[in-house]
């Protein structure tokens, strides 16, 4: 009963919406390689998705390739979504360990991976007025992945589908308070950086004289 | 053989002499970088399309000094009008500014009694009727006379219940086609003042809307928990004033607004009903970034004084705070940027205070240098109003060649990018088309473009297609089916 490969089982959690998760957790299955070749599928998404669009869509919003914000958009934002749900299930006695929560999530994602790389495609093919199939695509797309996040966090963590909707409403609550955080972190970092810098500059000019 | 060799080194040195002279005048320089702004909104350099001649003072003319001129008038045979304010006096110059040809200061009445003005701060003159318009602002009134300076008639302070103003300040004035006159008045901020032909006044003309100011939290959480007597204490929601404004030849009146608040209506186009044509045109007037003066260590934001248009329909605005023209076509499309600050000629001092064109001509008045500044317009500037102007009569075909030549003098015009394509789509040169779409950035041209290169894919290989369409899935089908045979037999 349900002896499948690696690749098998991610074709039979994105198609098996609602008891998909229940059996690879059942079956201990779920491979951190796979994980990680999605989300690098999911960081070129979104960059195509940003710069590879037909023109009769939209140019792109910059002259200048910046690869952060699309970093920032796709594979940190992941991260904080992972780590912020195991702190939030932790606390709610949720079972999932952080590597489980990763497959399942990334697993979860593949639909809208998809939808990204399909639309990229039709734009190249269609015209304005067809926007709509692609819309459709992208809709269809985001609910699956929708879906499948819930169905990963329930079946990862073994809770009842309120506890879930709970639990994934904390989880965008801690995601903006680790998302603040970073930035004040970031900006705390650049201003050492500038003190360090300009005591350094300081002591060295008076090495000179 | 020798006189072969002196006649062709001969040759020779003349055609370097002349080439040389020739890149002399071909690049006659601006004391400013001249630039314009790319689909991206952000500046680029670009040709000139005005080149500043001269600027003129009193004392060059050989008459006193200006003092502070506010206001320029050409007339139909290019004669013109300068009100020099604190002089006075309204002098009439000659379309080259090299003569002065009358000096109006004093008006005579039917009864022979005589007056003067006294602060003249606009003036207007109708051709067909022969008739000078001039606003008096310290004598509060507009005077109106003929061009031997008989009084015909004076505007003076309406009393009428509408007019709720004590005062009547009247700082420019223009008439239309049935002799309607109005007035743009200072500390007014419900339009011009409109007074019929008999003088009778009949209301207010064209007046701004107010800001439509986004709906943030702040305003939100004040609206819930003021109370109605904070909110009759609250500040009011007005528009700001319009500053100026101009008839062009259909009739239609232009007005801007000099303003550091206001967003809305910083350029409007009005029919004869008082309805903006330029409603719902989001165009930002002026510069699109503010100016950084290092300085001054400042942020210039553009406000508008002064607006002309001239005779093709082509948009001039004044921008005081940078001494800058920026020129429009009638689509609101940025043609040309001139002028800096600066002490040169072609550089203006923080005073602009009128602009107006007169054939190839802009006369630009600066009210604290006291000069009048003459523009004209170059090969370039030329080049690209013969293209713009087929082009807005849509002879998108016969602009074509035009265009074509305002990308050898600025590879960067977008309106040039813009103009090339459409024209090439009216060719069904879809490909040459998408090209200059995707220079343009214009997502609608490029979108035409395509659809009209796919239908004539689709067209070409119909029959391909559908075979494809019908063989590929049947032999994936074919493939899927023989291997599963062929995995039961082993």
């Amino acid at each position: 009963m349900l002896n499948l490969t690696e690749r098998q089982w991610v074709k039979h959690t994105v198609f098996h919406v609602f008891e998909g998760f229940d059996d690879l957790k059942w079956k201990k299955q779920g491979s951190v390689k796979i994980s990680f070749i999605i989300l690098a599928l999911f960081f070129f998404g979104v960059i195509a998705d940003g710069r590879l669009y037909g023109y009769q869509f939209r140019f792109p919003d910059d002259k200048i390739f910046n690869i952060v914000p699309y970093f920032v958009k796709s594979v940190v934002l992941f991260i904080v979504w992972v780590v912020g749900n195991r702190a939030v299930c932790s606390v709610l006695d949720g079972e999932g360990s952080m590597k489980k929560i990763w497959i399942y999530c990334s697993y979860a994602l593949i639909p809208y991976i998809s939808q990204l790389y399909i639309n990229v495609v039709l734009s190249h093919i269609l015209v304005q007025d067809e926007y709509i199939f692609m819309l459709i695509i992208k809709i269809i797309g985001t609910l699956w992945t929708g879906i499948l996040l819930l169905s990963a966090v329930k079946a990862v963590h073994g809770f009842s589908l309120a506890k879930t909707l709970f639990a994934v409403l904390l989880t965008l609550a801690a995601m903006f308070i680790i998302l603040f955080l970073l930035i004040l972190l970031l900006s705390l970092i650049q201003q050492i950086y500038v003190f360090v810098y300009s005591v350094f500059s300081e002591i060295s000019y008076r090495i000179k004289v | 053989m020798r006189k072969i060799f002196a006649i062709t080194s001969l040759v020779i040195l003349t055609a370097v002499f002349s080439f040389q002279t020739f890149c002399f005048t071909a690049f006659a320089d601006e004391p400013y970088d001249v630039y314009n702004y790319d689909s991206n909104g952000s500046a680029i350099p670009s040709q000139a399309g005005y080149t500043a001649e001269k600027s003129v003072s009193g004392n060059s003319l050989g008459i006193s000094d200006f003092s502070s001129p506010n206001d320029i008038f050409v007339d139909a045979d290019g004669a013109v009008y300068i009100t020099d304010t604190n002089n006075n006096r309204i002098v009439v110059l000659n379309s080259e500014l090299d003569t002065v040809t009358d000096i109006y200061d004093t008006f005579r009445y039917s009864d022979g009694s005589e007056t003067t003005l006294s602060k003249p701060m606009g003036i207007y003159i109708s051709d067909e009727r022969d008739m000078i318009y001039i606003a008096d602002s310290e004598n509060s009134r507009v005077l109106i006379a003929d061009s031997e300076c008989n009084v015909i008639s004076e505007i003076k302070k309406p009393e009428s219940v509408i007019y709720t103003q004590n005062t009547f300040n009247p700082l420019k004035v223009l008439s239309d086609n049935a002799g309607n006159v109005y007035v743009a008045l200072g500390n007014i901020t419900s339009g011009a003042a409109m007074f019929s032909p008999s003088n009778e006044f009949l209301g207010f003309y064209g007046a701004n809307r107010v800001d439509s100011a986004p709906e943030t939290i702040d305003t939100f959480m004040k609206k819930l928990f003021s109370t109605d007597k904070k909110k009759a204490r609250q500040e009011r929601n007005i528009p700001s004033a319009i500053t100026n404004f101009d008839i062009d030849e259909k009739g239609f009146i232009y007005t801007c607004t000099q303003s550091v608040s206001q967003y809305t209506d910083i350029l409007k186009k009005i029919n004869s009903a008082g309805k903006n044509i330029f409603a719902d045109k989001e165009v930002q007037y002026g510069d699109i970034t503010p100016v950084y003066d290092s300085s001054e260590n400042t942020y210039y934001h553009t406000k508008i004084t002064d607006i002309d248009i001239s005779s093709g329909g082509y948009i001039n605005c004044l921008d005081l705070t940078t001494g800058r023209i920026f020129q429009y076509d009638e689509e609101c499309n940025l043609l040309f940027i001139m002028g800096t600050k600066a002490k040169q000629t072609g550089g203006f001092s923080n005073q602009v205070t009128a602009i107006e064109s007169f054939g190839d001509m802009l006369y630009v008045a600066d009210g604290m240098k006291n000069t009048v500044t003459v523009f004209r317009k170059t090969q370039f500037g030329k080049t690209v109003h013969k293209a713009i102007s087929l082009y807005n009569d849509g002879l998108y075909e016969e602009a074509l060649e035009p265009w074509y030549e305002v990308l050898r003098y600025d590879g960067n015009y977008r309106m040039a990018h813009l103009g090339i394509s459409v024209a090439l789509l009216r060719k069904n040169d879809y490909e040459g088309a998408m090209k200059y779409a995707e220079l343009a950035r214009s997502s609608y041209y490029y979108n035409k473009a395509f659809e009209g290169l796919r239908n004539e894919f689709l067209k070409k290989n119909f029959p391909l297609i559908i075979f494809a369409l019908i063989t590929i899935p049947s032999l994936i089908f074919a493939i899927k089916k023989l291997r599963k045979t062929h995995r039961k037999r082993s």
